[in-house]
């Protein structure tokens, strides 16, 4: 392979125009720097995970004629492909058998994603709603943060498998237990952050608006909240993630339609093909989202880490 | 009038100005008992309206702390200060705070920020375009209303908070080193406009800074305070005035009365530590 070759030329690191003895920290050997966009950089990765993949699963003669990893443990490419066309489409129950159904488990691949967003949206919702005003209730009043903080940290600390069995016998079996869940996993988060936002307001800032003549209201809304809006966007980016862990908990019992509930009811039922499916789905909707929330902050708050 | 005071002087005679400061026998503690630091040793001073009045000491004599008694950030631990009579216990728009690090609001442009003081005091939006549209200009920035504050240079965004602080007519410009972050050529340019400003609009100014240069170029009056327990060792008003007549903001610097006035204010601050 050229990779190999170029790794070992010499002079690759030597001849770079823009490289000023001592100045400049060395840049990384030529080989590495594939081009100026990074996009070109993560295609090459992606190629390389490919191949590793087919070459795990490929049948091989000289392997007495099986892959590497068997279909069981790691399914083939072809195979994760039709799981994921069966899931989009309206296919017979099994080969050689008339009965027609619906995607997986009755509903389309695009249903079960749709039906998690959904949960996980009403979910940040709640913990948008309710975290932000407790967050400035604990960081402005000292006594309500001494009563609350250790609850907060409490529920952090709490894996949601642990409660969602008391979260079905509070609010049943249907959604509202599922949003529930996500709510206590987003919610502290948001709060934390709130707090954090709150207190890395420079004291100056309040004093200056002040001086200007400010009442508490609009020392509030023109100051306080703006001031708290970049960490506010870090906190709700947190607390999707921790949302998106906590979906395949949430969806363990009547998770259908849902891309966790699916996910793991095509685990116990090994059909590990469509479980990679899911795990792909989940996988590139959260970055999806994390480079939308990513881009938002750009235009709400062109000003983090500049002033 | 002088040649340097001839464009809008007038506002020097603004009633609303007619206001003054008195500190009124402040000290100041901090710390519990264990470890008490001793900031202010007492302070009485009267400060009249249209004074520019500069502030002279070392670093840790507490001129900042007394600038903020004043701003109403925090209560003397004994003695009083009063405004026209009314106790201090509180910040209020009337008394004005260019700060040390710029406190521009980054989620507002440059006019938004200007005008923010108008805005808080319930002016209507075509006043407020008026006044921000005057300072602005006054202070060179008409240019970059549209920008925000972290594309400024430092001595822009100071230039923004004076007029921040200007737009919003208090009675009294507390001012606490504001330049002490620039480079010496800015420094020197951004002191011309400051007086330039002061000659213009006659407000009572109170500016803190540890560069005797500073405060004799800037000052009608500079205080000198020793070091800590801080109290006023001298009290002198300055008149680099020529048979009556103002100085051109740009011959101050050389003028012999500066320079005879420099040097005594440098020997006060010595004499002092």
């Amino acid at each position: 392979m050229s990779i190999n070759s170029t790794a070992i030329d010499p002079t690759a690191a030597g001849d770079n125009p823009d490289e000023i003895a001592g100045i400049t920290p060395p840049p990384p050997a030529r080989w590495l720097r594939v081009g100026k966009s990074p996009w070109i950089t993560r295609l090459l990765a992606l190629v390389a995970f490919v191949i590793v993949w087919w070459f795990l699963t490929t049948p091989w003669s000289w392997h007495e004629g099986k892959p590497i990893m068997l279909p069981l443990y790691l399914p083939s490419i072809p195979d994760v492909w039709a799981a994921f066309v069966r899931s989009m489409t309206i296919h017979p129950i099994a080969a050689g058998v008339d009965r027609m159904v619906v995607g997986e488990q009755g509903y389309y691949l695009w249903q079960h994603l749709l039906a998690t967003l959904q949960r996980i949206g009403f979910g940040l919702l709640f913990a948008i709603i309710v975290g932000i005003p407790v967050g400035l209730f604990m960081a402005s009043f000292r006594f309500f943060n001494t009563a609350a903080e250790p609850y907060i940290n409490f529920l952090r600390a709490l894996p949601p498998l642990g409660y969602i069995g008391l979260l079905i016998v509070w609010f049943g079996i249907g959604n509202t237990s599922k949003i529930w869940l996500l709510f206590l996993a987003a919610f502290p988060p948001i709060t934390i952050a709130t707090i954090a936002g709150v207190r890395g307001i420079r004291e100056d800032q309040i004093h200056a608006a002040q001086t200007l003549g400010a009442k508490r209201y609009q020392i509030l809304s023109k100051v306080m909240i703006p001031a708290t809006a970049p960490d506010l966007i870090t906190g709700i980016r947190v607390a999707v993630g921790f949302a998106w862990t906590t979906v395949v908990a949430a969806e363990l019992n009547n998770g259908i339609p849902g891309i966790g509930g699916l996910a793991y009811a095509s685990g116990t039922e090994l059909q590990t093909p469509l479980t990679i499916v899911c795990i792909i789905v989940i996988g590139i909707t959260a970055i999806i989202l994390d480079s939308g929330i990513k881009a938002l902050e750009k235009v709400i708050v062109p000003w983090r880490g500049k002033a | 009038m002088t040649v340097a005071m001839d464009k809008s002087g007038g506002a020097a005679s603004n009633a609303k100005h007619e206001k003054s400061l008195v500190v009124d026998g402040v000290r100041q503690f901090f710390g519990t008992k264990g470890a008490k630091v001793h900031a202010l040793s007492r302070i009485d001073l009267v400060i009249e309206p249209g004074q520019f009045v500069c502030l002279a000491g070392p670093s840790g004599c507490g001129k900042t702390t007394l600038l903020r008694l004043i701003a109403g950030f925090m209560r003397p631990t004994e003695g009083q200060i009063t405004v026209d009579g009314r106790v201090v216990s509180k910040p209020g728009s009337d008394r004005g705070m260019v700060f040390q690090a710029p406190t521009l609001y980054p989620w507002m442009d440059v006019r938004q920020n200007i005008e923010l003081g108008l805005k808080f005091q319930g002016v209507h939006k075509a006043a407020r375009g008026i006044e921000s549209e005057r300072y602005m200009k006054m202070v060179g920035l008409s240019d970059f209303a549209e920008r925000k504050p972290y594309e400024l240079s430092g001595g822009m965004q100071q230039r923004c908070q004076i007029a921040r602080v200007l737009a919003s007519d208090p009675d009294f410009v507390l001012m606490d080193e504001p330049f002490g972050a620039l480079d010496a050529l800015t420094r020197e340019r951004l002191q011309e406009e400051l007086l330039t400003i002061w000659r213009e609009t006659g407000k009572t100014i109170l500016f803190i800074t540890h560069s005797v240069e500073e405060a004799v170029f800037l000052g009608s009056r500079v205080l000198v305070m020793s070091r800590r327990p801080g109290k006023i060792v001298l009290d002198e008003p300055v008149d680099l005035a020529v048979d009556g007549q103002r100085l051109p903001v740009a011959e101050l610097r050389s003028a012999p009365a500066f320079v005879a006035l420099r040097d005594k204010v440098r020997d006060a601050i010595q004499a002092s530590m």
